[in-house]
C-alpha cells in the first residue's frame, strides 16, 4: 500500500509530540452498574460454569458471562467482540488476567439471550469462538507466550500446544467437577515469562543442546562480558579463537557445564542453541500463587522431556490429561495439585500418575538443592 | 546484510541500522546516524557522550550502564534523551558504533 501520513513529520521527530500520558484511566470504560456499585459488593454466586452473578449493597446486580479467548486475536475478532458488547452490554466489556473475555449484563432476562449468541458464533473450521466457561473448579485460559509466533529464543511453540491441550481439557473448562480451580500455564523458553513458575500445570520449552558458537562474528554483534556473566553455572569463557587463519576475540563454552538454558544467547546472537529433535518440553506441577490454606508454591519438574511433535503435541497433552484425571480422582475438595501432592507424598504423586521418576528431576542446582532432598526415614514404599 | 552509502563511504548495516563491527566506525558514520536519527545539531555534548561510550567499550568490551553513562558524562538521563531522543541505547550506541543491546529490551 502506498505511504499515508498519520501526520507525523519525520524531519521534526520531536514536533507535537506528545509522551507520558499512560493508559486511559480505568473508570472511563466502567459500565453504569459497575460505577454506581463499585466498591459496595455483598456477595457473589457463581449460577453456572461461565456465569457469575454480583449483588450490591442496592439490590443491584450484574451478571458476567466470561467465554475463552485464543489471547492471540485478529482485530476481525476483537471487531465482532465489540458488536456483541454493542449489542448486549451497551458497549462494554472486559478482559481477565487469564486472557478471557467477560461480557457483563445488568439484569437477569438479557443474559440467556446473550449465551445463546455466544455460542452460537464458529470459526469456519468449526471451534467455538466463544465458548463460555472458566469459572469457579474448573480449567480456564492457559497463560501463554510468544512461540514460534514471534520470539527468537523459544525451545517450543505456544499458541500451538495451548490450542492441543485446551481441545483435550475442554470439557473442564466447561463444567466445575474438579477439587478446586486447576491452573495451566505455558513457556516456550525457561525465561519462563508469564506464569509457570507457579501454576497448577506448567508446560515449559526446553533445550537439549549446547549453544553453536559464530566465531565469525561474535566479537562483532556481542559484549563478551555480559555473555559471560549471563551463564548460571559458568559454563562460559572468554577465548581467542583462530577464525580464517586470524586471531579473533570470542567465547568457549564448557559442553560439560551446560545445561542450555539459552541466557547467554539472549544477550549475544552469535550463539544460537534452538534445535528441532534436542528441543522439547518439560512438565512442571504443584505451583499456586493464593495464600488459600497453604503458601504459595513453586511449581517442580515432574516430566524431564517431551518431544516437539507439532502441530498436535501428542505426548504433552496426554501427559497432561493424565496429571488431571488421577487429580480429579485423588484429591480432596478444595486440594489445589501442589497440595494434593505434597499430602499423599511426591512418591505416592508419580505412582498414581504413572509418571517415570528419572535422575533429570533432582535437584542439582547449587547450595538449595540440598534442602530438596530427603532428609528423613518417612516415606512410602 | 544490506549496506548503505553515505558521504562516499559504504557501511554495513542489520536491519535496526547498527553498523555490522566497531572497527568499521568513522566520523561519516556519526552524520549518517545524525540523519537517520532526527538529531538536529552535533554539539560536543554529543561528541561527549559518543566518547564516554567508545572509550568504555574499548576498556570493558560492553556498553556502560545508565548510571555509569550519566555518571561520567555528568549528564542525567533526561538530559542525554534531549541529545539522543531514541535514548542511549537505541540513539547513542549505534551512533557510537558499539554492538545492539541485546537481553529483553
Amino acid at each position: 500500500m502506498a505511504f499515508i501520513s498519520s501526520g507525523y513529520n519525520p524531519d521534526k521527530p520531536m514536533e507535537n509530540r506528545i509522551s507520558d500520558i499512560g493508559p486511559r484511566k480505568y473508570d472511563e470504560f466502567y459500565p453504569p452498574v459497575i460505577a454506581k456499585n463499585k466498591g459496595k459488593w455483598l456477595y457473589h454466586e457463581i449460577i453456572k460454569p461461565g456465569i457469575l452473578v454480583h449483588v450490591a449493597e442496592s439490590g443491584d446486580e450484574v451478571y458476567t458471562v466470561r467465554v475463552g479467548g485464543a489471547r492471540l486475536m485478529s482485530t476481525g475478532l476483537v471487531m465482532e467482540i465489540c458488536d456483541i458488547a454493542d449489542k448486549h452490554c451497551d458497549g462494554y466489556v472486559r478482559w481477565t488476567t487469564r486472557n478471557n473475555v467477560e461480557f457483563m449484563v445488568d439484569s437477569k432476562d438479557k443474559v440467556d439471550p446473550l449465551i445463546q449468541d455466544l455460542e452460537g458464533r464458529k470459526f469456519s473450521g468449526g471451534s467455538f469462538k466463544f465458548p463460555v466457561g472458566g469459572t469457579g473448579a474448573g480449567v480456564t485460559n492457559i497463560v501463554h507466550t510468544q512461540g514460534w509466533i514471534h520470539c527468537h529464543t523459544p525451545a517450543t511453540d505456544a499458541s500451538g500446544p495451548v490450542k492441543a491441550t485446551m481441545d483435550v481439557l475442554f470439557d473442564d473448562f466447561q463444567q466445575m467437577r474438579l477439587p478446586a480451580q486447576l491452573r495451566v500455564s505455558l513457556a516456550c523458553c525457561l525465561n519462563m515469562c508469564g506464569a509457570v513458575h507457579c501454576s497448577d500445570i506448567a508446560i515449559l520449552g526446553y533445550h537439549r543442546k549446547p549453544p553453536m558458537l559464530d566465531h565469525e562474528y561474535l566479537d562483532k554483534m556481542c559484549e563478551i562480558p555480559l555473555a559471560i556473566a549471563a551463564c548460571p553455572t559458568a559454563a562460559i569463557r572468554p577465548a581467542k579463537v583462530e577464525f580464517k587463519g586470524q586471531k579473533v576475540k570470542s567465547v568457549a563454552v564448557k559442553n560439560e557445564r551446560c545445561m542450555f538454558c539459552g541466557n547467554c544467547y539472549t544477550m549475544c546472537p552469535a550463539m544460537p542453541l534452538a534445535d528441532k529433535e534436542g528441543d522439547g518440553i518439560v512438565i512442571m506441577v504443584g505451583g499456586k500463587v493464593s495464600n488459600r490454606i497453604s503458601p504459595p508454591k513453586f511449581s517442580k519438574v515432574v516430566v524431564a522431556f517431551l518431544p516437539n511433535n507439532a502441530p498436535r503435541w501428542p505426548e504433552t497433552t496426554d501427559c497432561i490429561k493424565h496429571i488431571v484425571e488421577a487429580y480429579a480422582k485423588g484429591a480432596n475438595k478444595y486440594e489445589r495439585v501442589g497440595d494434593w501432592a505434597e499430602r499423599i507424598g511426591w512418591e505416592r504423586f508419580f505412582e498414581v500418575c504413572e509418571l517415570e521418576f528419572t535422575h533429570h528431576l533432582i535437584d542439582d542446582f547449587r547450595d538449595p538443592a540440598y534442602y530438596t532432598w530427603r532428609q528423613t526415614t518417612q516415606f512410602k514404599f | 546484510m544490506p549496506t548503505v552509502e553515505f558521504m562516499g563511504q559504504n557501511f554495513t548495516v542489520d536491519e535496526d541500522g547498527f553498523i555490522d563491527s566497531f572497527e568499521n566506525w568513522n566520523e561519516e558514520w556519526v552524520q549518517w546516524v545524525k540523519k537517520e536519527e532526527g538529531i538536529e545539531e552535533l554539539t560536543d555534548e554529543h561528541k561527549k557522550v559518543i566518547e564516554v561510550l567508545q572509550d568504555y567499550y574499548r576498556k570493558n568490551g560492553i556498553a556502560p550502564m545508565v548510571r555509569v553513562l550519566s555518571k561520567v558524562t555528568g549528564f542525567k538521563l533526561k538530559h542525554i534523551y534531549e541529545l539522543f531522543p531514541s535514548g542511549p541505547g537505541k540513539g547513542a550506541c549505534k551512533m557510537a558504533g558499539l554492538p545492539k543491546p541485546t537481553g529483553c529490551v
